[in-house]
């Protein structure tokens, strides 16, 4: 496997990202657990930046029936969904000594959570296919009109909290938020943009290997060539 | 000179690990019935499926009733494509009848009970109509179906082994469908094993294997 | 024939399949009403927490229920009757058209006999039961658009009914919210016309999304 640019870039940031996010100072409300959201922030946007990658990916292949959509696709949900959740554990480890529970049907929690089981009907859809065409059609149908509904879920899911504020133990009422943890934070999200856009690109570059590799199976096999004339019964011709 | 009912060139199917068809060249006559042999597992079913317009071809070029392969005008021609497989195309829980007054609805655009009854009539089912077609023997659906072939009068009549496990009388259905048809100027083509008894139906035929058309036969 | 009249013959012959072969009536029904019997018996006899949670517990069994009934067998021609109907010239609009529309009958009449079931076992208090003639149609419309779609998403797949419920529900969950939302409003005396507003707008979009992809989904057919 050859190091390119990308898969560079991404190491790098990555390492830088994660270097700031612990010489940073600690939060001064929550101290050392704030440093969990140098993780919690960039993949809850990884999760939405994926989930608009498929929607345009799944758009583009409906307009150009070209496979090499339908793979960018489904490797950014793939990546989208590990992103997801981990965006959610992160959540829930941070939630407990903040809040007091795992889980606080909060808004966002609820969304993601959803966005979460979204992306894996998503791609419990796309294995079910043998056959690329048909899987990278029906799944662009599913990726439009799964990623369409995010916004009316969201909507739902924020006016149905509206009703009943979660009780929160501790509230981090801290609006201020310091430069060095700001440029951490920032540094964070760039960080994994750039891992998101490596693993993609990695995954859609598997894909279109697996597909080929089907295409050479089929030169040496022709409809009807793996069946031959039975051995008993004296029929041969 | 007319122009061919269903003309294919270099069309091949692929499926996954597989290539299904190769490379077809096929040209039907109008007025004329062909006889498709081939061994199981050739492709024959998958090359009647691109004929009937419901495969597109995975490459290569085709018109079908004077319809371009892949394009929006196949929408056109399909109401004039007779198609019987080996899976009958019947809602199980309807009886025969509906299942036939059904079909024909659809594609004449009205009610169409009497012409059903007509039909059911001709292919000898007038007294099968109220039975359901889950619980009529297979000898049954296939008339059915023959019965909304009657009704559809296609141009274009493709038989997938329908013939298999029919009586005579059936039989006789069979030839008088494909008769119908090329009187019309219209083409049959017919997937069949068994090549004594397809032969006096048909005026030639071609064979299948490895995914390319094999043999010509007048 | 134009559309309206395809949709009609199409949902007609449709809803005969269904209801002799009974898989609604006497499978899905009975079983959602098994799964409202079993909720009280896991939380214990408490008949104000049974009163209140009564209709939440409703809507849950509607959706998670209610997607058997978009995956009918009737609901999905075989191949072979699928290849058919489109040689006829059924248009894959009205395809779409009419079997939401079944659905959509069969899931208001599978609402109404979970709904009796509910109020004799839960016996939940709303204050106006009038609202229900409208909460129950627009959630009945957005399931069976979701299911439909759905089904011709995953035609042709083995695993399609485990699969579709997977997909389904998590889209589904704006169509819950709004439902049992509206119909708690109706039990403290709550305004619910935003949730009404939610569910004809979810509805609305998963109209326009089943008729831009019935066409392109038929031609995939496998």
């Amino acid at each position: 496997m050859k190091a390119r640019p990308l898969d560079i870039a991404a190491v790098g940031t990555l390492a830088t990202a994660f270097v700031a996010g612990l010489v940073v100072p600690p939060d001064a409300v929550q101290g050392d657990l704030q440093r969990i959201m140098y993780v919690h922030v960039p993949s809850a946007w990884l999760a939405y930046l994926s989930f608009t990658v498929t929607l345009v990916a799944s758009v583009a292949y409906l307009r150009w029936r070209s496979l090499r959509w339908d793979r960018i696709a489904g490797a950014a949900a793939e990546v989208g969904v590990v992103f997801t959740g981990l965006a959610l554990a992160t959540g829930m480890i941070w939630g407990k000594p903040v809040w007091g529970v795992w889980w606080t049907w909060d808004a966002r929690l609820v969304l993601t959570a959803v966005m979460f089981f979204v992306y894996l009907g998503y791609l419990a859809l796309r294995r079910s296919f043998d056959d690329p065409e048909l899987r990278a059609h029906r799944s662009a149908v599913l990726g439009v009109v799964a990623v369409l509904q995010i916004p009316i879920v969201h909507f739902s899911v924020t006016w149905w909290r509206g009703l009943h504020q979660p009780p929160t133990v501790l509230r981090p009422d801290n609006p201020q938020i310091d430069a060095p943890l700001l440029f951490a934070l920032l540094m964070s999200v760039a960080a994994f943009t750039v891992v998101f856009a490596a693993l993609v690109k990695r995954r859609s570059e598997i894909t279109a290997k697996e597909d080929e590799a089907l295409r050479f199976q089929e030169a040496g096999a022709t409809a009807g060539s793996d069946i031959t004339a039975p051995t008993i019964g004296g029929g041969s011709s | 000179m007319t122009s061919p009912t269903v003309s294919l060139r270099s069309v091949a199917v692929r499926k996954p690990g597989s290539l299904i068809l190769r490379s077809v060249d096929l040209d039907l006559a109008p007025g004329s019935a062909t006889a498709l042999f081939g061994a199981n597992g050739s492709g024959k079913t998958t090359l009647l499926r691109v004929v009937a317009t419901l495969l597109r071809p995975s490459s290569g070029s085709g018109v079908v009733l004077g319809a371009d392969l892949g394009t929006a005008a196949v929408d056109g021609v399909r109401r004039r494509i007779g198609l019987v497989g080996h899976e009958p195309a019947l809602y199980p829980n309807l009886t025969l009848g509906e299942n036939l007054e059904l079909a024909a609805s659809i594609a004449l655009g009205r009610p169409a009970t009497a012409e059903a009854q007509d039909a059911l009539q001709q292919v000898g089912l007038a007294g099968a109509a109220d039975r359901r077609a889950s619980r009529s023997s297979n000898g049954m659906r296939r008339r059915i179906e023959f019965a909304r072939l009657l009704i559809l009068a296609p141009d274009l009549l493709l038989l997938d082994e329908a013939h298999v496990g029919l009586d005579p009388e059936a039989w006789l259905l069979v030839g008088h469908l494909i008769e119908e048809v090329t009187g019309r100027g219209g083409s049959a083509l017919i997937v069949a094993h068994e090549e004594e008894r397809i032969r006096p139906l048909v005026d030639g035929a071609v064979t299948l294997g490895d995914g390319v058309i094999t043999g010509h036969q007048e | 024939m134009n559309l309206r009249n395809q949709i009609a013959t199409l949902m007609r012959y449709e809803l005969r399949d269904e209801l002799r072969g009974g898989e609604v009536g006497f499978v899905v029904l009975p079983f959602g009403v098994v799964a409202l019997l079993t909720i009280p018996m896991a939380i214990g006899i408490d008949t104000p927490l049974l009163q209140r949670i009564g209709p939440g517990i409703y809507w849950s069994i509607i959706l998670l229920f209610g997607v058997l009934v978009t995956q009918r067998h009737s609901s999905l021609a075989p191949p072979a009757t699928r290849d058919m109907l489109r040689l006829a010239g059924a248009d894959p609009v009205a395809r779409f058209a009419a079997t939401t529309l079944a659905t959509f009958l069969l899931l208001l009449a599978f609402e109404v006999g979970a709904g009796f079931a509910t109020m004799a076992l839960y016996d939940p208090a709303l204050d106006s039961w009038w609202w229900l003639a409208a909460l129950l149609p627009l959630t009945a419309a957005g399931l069976s658009m979701i299911g439909t779609i759905a089904g011709n998403i995953a035609s042709g797949l083995e695993a399609r009914t485990s699969l579709v419920p997977l997909i389904v529900v998590p889209i589904a969950v704006p169509l819950l919210l709004g439902a049992a939302q509206a119909t708690e409003g109706l039990r403290v005396g709550a305004g619910i016309l935003r949730w009404l507003l939610l569910l004809a707008i979810v509805d609305t979009v998963l109209a326009v999304a089943g008729v831009l992809t019935a066409r392109s989904l038929e031609e995939s057919a496998a």
